[in-house]
């Protein structure tokens, strides 16, 4: 076991370099002045230019260069944003919670909902309530993110008048940025009315996180119906139906877990798609998170930005996906524990 | 009373255009301590008399008996859980490929302790409860020859030989001390030192615990050294049942005994390089059952008669199902009806 996550943990490292490396040479690809590309600042002067290049190493030889990059990444110094001069570290920390709650929180939805789904219908199929989960997921897998956004809003909040279409908190609340986390917020900070707060937090929350749930929650219902029928058709479930146990026992004891090891590694798969749609959804709904941050980033060609967002972003789904790998590694008895580590 | 006693059994799979008999009229019986033979070739249906007497059948499966009986009792009849109870109590079932008849994912310690009946359990606190199934489920293993049990206990199984694996269903299959034990085909794809193991294991569970043995195989070898009964069946149809001795000694249906005469080592006096004896052609797939006698078009014997189906006749409990014995002159029905 600690060999295993010695190996793990060695991959992670590997990756998280290789990220590094491409990183640092995305700005020299980037079009447009290298220095701007790589300080945010641009220089009026020739004088201040050659001072930024000492500053930066640019004289110096592209590996001192990486080294200074590393350095810097690593003592917080992200460096500024070209657009807003501001540093790209408090930034990052201001807007990625915010997308990692919404996407905790569709998660926990497309679990909670998707994977019960499934199973009442894998258990129970064709019969009864295994139609309309079938069409559920066929036609929620169908259903693009951005659309199905459009669709909400202007259903739920246009014609309905139900809920909020932007944001994640309303002007009233001067929430303080504490965690980053909306609800952690509210419950840190001293306003009078925390239940108001709250209710107007959940009532931001709802959309968002149906929209992009719907499609997890559907490809996670067709994922665990199919797994659970296969497995009820085993011959160990046979051989327990032989024994005399209750259906829900051999359920519970033997179709449960036999069902879920298998399709694991798809669901954490997902978990990336579902960061991807995240980052299209808070456009839509002017959600302060890490994807509207990088598209508008993207529009006004802010290259320091775009360089530490994209690290960011992908040092988080590289870190879940492997830890997610690492997991079913762990609980799957049939996989071999002492090869090497995967993802 | 029979223990097990199973009428004109017909089991229908529905496969959605047309439905398809794939057991027709099959009858036996399982007296106490008795040790019987079911016998036939792949494709025979040995393991869907086993599925329906276990009642684990898919949806599109459908069963059609004059009884099911156990002990007397409607297994057809009786309600789902009484049923379980049944099973969990009275029969065990000892499945051919002990490695996928065994959950993946749990370890055989828990896999053993969850087949112990809680009514072999006296102690009161949920960890001596615990305690006394380790110590049952550690002498079962001794019970079925695992002596090094410190060494499988733990092991998931995937990671133990096959033969191992089917010692362990055979003492799961005991946990519950049951009156019936069926072998479906379980010494399948063994070596034949495993396998005399297992068959001797069998041998010695029967004599000593009278616990009755319902042995499903193909190996014809295995089973008349060890059973006192035998019932041969051929493409859903019980050919020809009786003692093993009178069966060896002079089958009446012509399909027992090309059965018997593809196995050159029933023959005491063959011939060096004389040919070997085989039916013509192979057993018909299921979607084209010929009709009447299934036999019909390989046997040698084949008469116009033999599109109806044969009804079992018996001589002093040798039944057999056909037209035309072979301890009968071999004439047209009519005829015979004439000449008896």
């Amino acid at each position: 076991m600690i060999k295993l996550s010695i190996r793990y943990i060695n991959l992670i490292v590997l990756t998280v370099f290789v990220l590094l490396v491409f990183s640092f040479f995305l700005p020299y690809l980037f079009p447009g002045d290298l220095l701007t590309n790589i300080t945010g600042i641009t220089p009026e002067t020739q004088q201040q230019r050659e001072a930024l290049e000492i500053a930066f190493k640019l004289d110096k030889s592209i590996f001192h260069q990486f080294v200074f990059y590393i350095e810097n990444l690593f003592s917080g110094n992200w460096g500024v944003s070209t657009a807003t001069q501001q540093s790209l570290k408090t930034e990052v920390a201001l807007f990625f919670p915010a997308t990692i709650e919404l996407v905790v929180y569709a998660l926990l939805f497309s679990i909670l909902v998707g994977i019960p789904l499934g199973f009442i219908g894998g258990l129970r199929h064709h019969k009864g309530f295994d139609f309309p989960i079938v069409t559920f997921s066929i036609v929620g897998y169908s259903f693009p993110v951005f659309w199905i956004a459009l669709i909400f809003i202007t259903v739920f909040c246009l014609q309905l008048n139900w809920l909020p279409t932007s944001g994640r908190l309303d002007l009233l609340y001067d929430l303080p940025s504490v965690t980053g986390f909306v609800l952690i917020d509210i419950a840190l900070s001293d306003i009078e009315d925390k239940s108001a707060a709250y209710k107007d937090a959940f009532r931001h929350l709802i959309l968002p996180t149906l929209a992009v749930s719907v499609v997890t929650t559907a490809l996670f219902a067709r994922f665990v119906r199919r797994s659970i029928m296969d497995v009820m058709e085993k011959s160990y479930i046979i051989a327990a139906k032989s024994r005399g146990f209750s259906p829900w026992q051999i359920f519970l004891k033997h179709g449960f877990k036999n069902a879920l090891i298998p399709i694991l590694p798809i669901l954490a798969l997902q978990v990336s798609t579902l960061i991807t749609n995240v980052m299209i959804v808070e456009t839509i709904f002017s959600w302060p998170g890490i994807g509207k941050w990088l598209i508008e980033a993207i529009y006004q060609h802010d290259y320091p930005a775009i360089r530490i967002g994209m690290l960011a972003v992908s040092i988080v789904v590289m870190i879940l996906t492997i830890s997610t790998e690492f997991l079913t590694r762990a609980i799957d008895p049939t996989r071999e524990k002492v090869e090497h580590a995967t993802f | 009373m029979a223990l097990l006693d199973i009428k004109n059994l017909s089991l229908y799979i529905d496969t959605g255009n047309e439905s398809i008999k794939a057991l027709d009229k099959v009858s036996l019986t399982l007296d106490e301590g008795e040790i019987r033979a079911l016998v036939g070739e792949s494709g025979s249906g040995k393991s869907l008399i086993v599925r329906s007497i276990i009642g684990a059948l898919p949806s599109n499966w459908s069963i059609k008996a004059d009884r099911i009986n156990y002990k007397g009792q409607s297994l057809l009849g009786m309600s789902r859980s009484k049923r379980r109870e049944v099973m969990r109590r009275e029969i065990a079932v000892v499945f051919q490929e002990p490695t996928s008849a065994l959950d993946p994912s749990v370890n055989i310690k828990e896999q053993i302790k969850e087949s112990i009946p809680p009514e072999l359990i006296d102690k009161k606190w949920f960890w001596q409860r615990s305690k006394q199934r380790e110590q049952l489920a550690i002498s079962l293993l001794h019970k079925v020859g695992i002596k090094n049990h410190q060494r499988y206990l733990d092991s998931y199984p995937h990671e133990i030989p096959t033969d191992v694996s089917q010692k362990i269903m055979i003492a799961m299959a005991l946990a519950s001390e049951p009156k019936i034990l069926i072998a479906d085909d379980s010494t399948r794809g063994m070596e034949s030192t495993t396998k005399t193991q297992i068959l001797r294991l069998l041998t010695k569970l029967n004599k000593t615990k009278k616990l009755a043995i319902l042995f499903v195989s193909h190996d014809l070898l295995a089973i008349t050294s060890m059973s006192h009964t035998m019932t041969v069946l051929y493409c859903g149809q019980t050919v020809e049942s009786g003692k093993v001795k009178s069966l060896l000694k002079r089958p009446l249906h012509p399909y027992t005994k090309a059965l018997l005469d593809s196995a050159p080592s029933f023959q005491v006096s063959l011939a060096p390089k004389s040919p070997l004896v085989a039916l013509e052609g192979t057993i018909p797939t299921l979607q084209h059952l010929p009709t009447g006698c299934r036999l019909g078009p390989r046997c040698p014997n084949a008469k116009k008669d033999c599109v109806i189906a044969p009804v079992p006749r018996n001589i002093q409990e040798h039944y057999y199902s056909c037209h035309f014995p072979l301890h009968l002159p071999n004439v047209k029905k009519a005829d015979r009806e004439v000449h008896l």
